[in-house]
């Protein structure tokens, strides 16, 4: 009896110290989630009560919203190219700077330091950057005699600016390859080199299986993050030129600040998440053929 | 289990939870970021957009107003413009909204519709309203009125005129004192104006006319019929004015406008970053604000030492053949009094006061503070008023243009944001070649038509 309540007590200290964690969850996570299916089969615009609506919401959504698939393979583009790239270039950099150089650590902190601006700001000096007459990277093109494009301006170059963007935030996995690249045994290399086997070989039946379990788990948060994308093209160009970089998230936003149509909303934030299920699913699933845990 | 902890940790644990304790005695000893000068009064809680040198131009007004009388104390509160709108309907949601909010975003009627805001024709006497409906410009009331109830007072109304550069019209041998008397005419001078450099590229622009919104009026279309209350989204007049606004950008090159374009500093960053102060442009259509920060920036190089004689004029967009005169957009910074304000009485008051509707001589100086255009002819008749128009003389042309019928606010429709963003991006996909302007104008019929039967679905308001 007196050992229960004494961990009982010792429970409800736990519970006691992360309870403002908790509830922080309950209340603005986990409430509003659960919130959201319901508000999804209704028409509410935050002031009035929602009114049930049936599955009128999603049936407009995918029969009748153009932008809403729009928006969709913007979306589906991003994620494409942008997750791809993030891992070839972050496993690209980490394999770079885990070389045993003077002042190494330099160079890796220059190559972390973008990843943690706050998106807004970065996105702010890109619009700069990628200005068509003065910006940086079209100052450089000229130089070659090339007549660099209206990046942000041109439908056609619009999402590739983003993508381009994206890769300026790579520190933040480069420094988990690192992570995992300093993890590999380096008793397989030797066993390698013994055997004979050159850098290309090592690389390539070491290094990069090796890093799968990293690699897999920057391809699920970078699979997630990238159907999130919003503060980018919210700052840079509000989803134009004619919806070219319409993202996902960014049209859920309009619909529901904008346009006060918080149930509509709320339908496309399901839709996403089933998408974003689906795709973290298939990923996992996957997994055991590519990933090597090593052992 | 029990560790041995180093005598540091505690020490460092000590240090720590002693700054914690300070640091969160100090947030409760700090002061009340906003102080009220009559702690007595009743508080009437404004909350505004406006930031910097604008921002002291409201709170002038409001301290004018506290000093004038005893009830009330108006407590301004500059909220980020992008986060105001949310926190508006978050507030009155929870049921502590602001008394009164200054805004200039087309919310009218979607928040009337959700019943967010205070009829303020019901705040006024019978004769009030009578008189207001009798002065108040026809813009002001197209602004502020939806399906007949007074929502919103404006406080300065934006209009758009052209602005010309007296210096380059001269130099490419054309007379400033003759400007043109026809739309045809003035692309014709646009054209003369235009400067390319050896590779071709614009290095100044003539004249480029802007926005279907301000130029659909121009040629006798518009998106609303204010008479019978009906859109009028594709109609031949609409469809004229967006050829027009195409054919214009395609002559030029749409890759060289962007280009030029993007090459300019932001105009939102402040007068002297204006393209046109900075000629690029020799015409170039603007709001009547320009004016009076010209005249600060004047007064600023000068206070500063430096040489100031930028020349400039100002006359309104002459209209193509069969198009309407003084016409063309307009909105406005208006006041609203959000439903649930508990000083719903002082906030109208306030509002009597800054818009004018009380005393309209007194309230001419808000107006020539913010460099605003008057809600009535009462307003710019008064004294204050026409010597700031003397000292502005390029102030008349905008002045001139707000009797008319011809200014056309975003269509009051309850659905107005979405329908605005919907004639932005017929714009935009006619402007940049993507859609005819035939096809823009169906696409936005379409559009339009298929969220309307959808809000007739779920049974919204569809007007």
């Amino acid at each position: 009896m007196k050992k229960r309540s004494a961990k009982t007590i010792r429970n409800l200290t736990g519970y006691a110290f992360i309870a403002p964690w908790l509830i922080g969850f309950l209340v603005f996570t986990a409430g509003p989630f659960i919130a959201s299916i319901f508000l999804s089969f209704t028409r509410y615009d935050i002031i009035s009560t929602p009114v049930w609506v049936g599955a009128a919401n999603y049936k407009e959504l995918l029969t009748g919203d153009p932008i809403f698939w729009k928006s969709l393979l913007v979306t589906f583009k991003y994620a494409a190219v942008a997750i791809p790239s993030g891992i070839i270039a972050g496993v690209a950099l980490a394999l770079l700077l885990n070389m045993e150089l003077k002042g190494i650590s330099v160079y890796r902190t220059i190559f972390f330091i973008p990843s943690i601006v706050p998106v807004v700001a970065t996105s702010v000096v890109f619009v700069w950057i990628l200005n068509p007459n003065s910006g940086l990277v079209n100052s450089i093109l000229l130089r070659f005699g090339i007549m660099g494009p209206n990046w942000l301006q041109d439908k056609n170059w619009a999402l590739w600016s983003l993508i381009f963007m994206s890769l300026w935030g790579v520190g933040g996995s480069m420094i988990i390859y690192l992570a995992g690249l300093k993890d590999i045994p380096i008793q397989l290399y030797e066993a390698a080199m013994i055997d004979g086997a050159n850098a290309w070989q090592r690389a390539r039946h070491i290094t990069i299986p090796m890093l799968t379990p990293i690699i897999f788990f920057n391809l699920v948060m970078g699979t997630i993050g990238a159907f999130g994308t919003f503060t980018q093209a919210f700052v840079m160009t509000q989803g134009g030129p004619e919806d070219s970089t319409m993202f996902y998230s960014l049209y859920l936003f309009n619909r529901a600040w904008r346009y006060l149509d918080m149930g509509y909303a709320s339908a496309m934030a399901w839709i996403l998440f089933v998408i974003i299920m689906i795709f973290t699913g298939i990923i996992m699933k996957s997994h055991r053929k590519w990933v090597h845990y090593g052992n | 289990m029990e560790t041995k902890s180093s005598p540091w940790k505690k020490i460092a644990a000590i240090i720590a939870a002693i700054l914690l304790i300070t640091g969160i005695a100090l947030i409760f000893m700090l002061p009340a970021p906003q102080t009220r000068h009559y702690p007595k009064r009743i508080e009437v809680r404004f909350w505004h957009m406006w930031t910097g040198e604008w921002a002291s131009v409201v709170d002038n007004i409001a301290q004018e107003y506290n000093r004038n009388q005893t009830k009330y104390e108006v407590v301004p509160l500059s909220v980020p413009s992008s986060a105001a709108d949310t926190k508006f309907l978050l507030a009155v949601s929870g049921g502590n909204p602001p008394d009164l909010m200054a805004q200039w975003n087309p919310v009218i009627p979607s928040w009337a519709d959700k019943k967010l805001l205070t009829p303020l024709d019901e705040m006024m006497t019978p004769a009030e309203w009578k008189e207001f409906q009798n002065t108040a410009y026809p813009v002001a009331k197209k602004i502020g009125i939806y399906k007949g109830k007074l929502y919103g007072v404006t406080t300065g109304t934006n209009v758009w005129a052209l602005y010309y550069n007296p210096k380059h019209l001269r130099e490419a041998g054309l007379d400033p004192n003759k400007f043109p008397k026809t739309l045809e005419e003035l692309m014709k001078w646009g054209d003369k104006l235009n400067r390319y450099d050896k590779r071709g590229n614009l290095v100044r622009m003539g004249f480029l006319p802007g926005w279907l919104a301000e130029y659909a009026p121009i040629f006798d279309g518009g998106f609303y019929d204010f008479k019978s209350n009906k859109l009028t989204l594709n109609s031949p007049q609409n469809l004229r004015a967006l050829t027009f606004l195409v054919d214009a950008r395609k002559k030029i090159g749409y890759n060289n406008v962007v280009r030029f374009e993007s090459g300019l500093l932001s105009s939102s960053n402040g007068s002297g970053d204006w393209p046109f102060i900075k000629d690029f442009y020799s015409i170039a259509l603007d709001g009547q604000w320009r004016v009076e920060e010209i005249r600060k920036l004047a007064e600023d190089t000068k206070k500063n030492g430096g040489p100031w004689d930028f020349e400039y004029g100002t006359a309104p967009v002459p209209p193509p053949t069969g198009g309407k005169s003084a016409a063309g957009f307009a909105d406005g910074n208006f006041l609203v009094i959000p439903r649930g304000a508990k000083q719903a009485r002082g906030a109208w008051e306030f509002i009597k006061f800054w818009s004018g509707i009380e005393k309209p001589e007194r309230a001419a100086k808000f107006y020539t503070w913010g460099g605003w255009m008057p809600i009535n002819a009462k307003v710019a008749n008064a004294p204050a008023y026409q010597k700031y128009v003397r000292e502005n003389p390029q102030f008349k042309t905008f002045l001139d243009l707000m009797p008319s019928e011809n200014l056309e606010p975003s269509p009051p429709v309850s659905y107005q944001i979405f329908l605005v963003d919907r004639i932005g991006r017929t714009d935009d996909f006619a402007t940049r070649g993507s859609l005819t302007p035939e096809q823009a104008l169906k696409t936005l019929e379409h559009d339009i038509a298929a969220e309307q039967a959808r809000r007739k679905e779920y049974r919204y308001d569809v007007n």
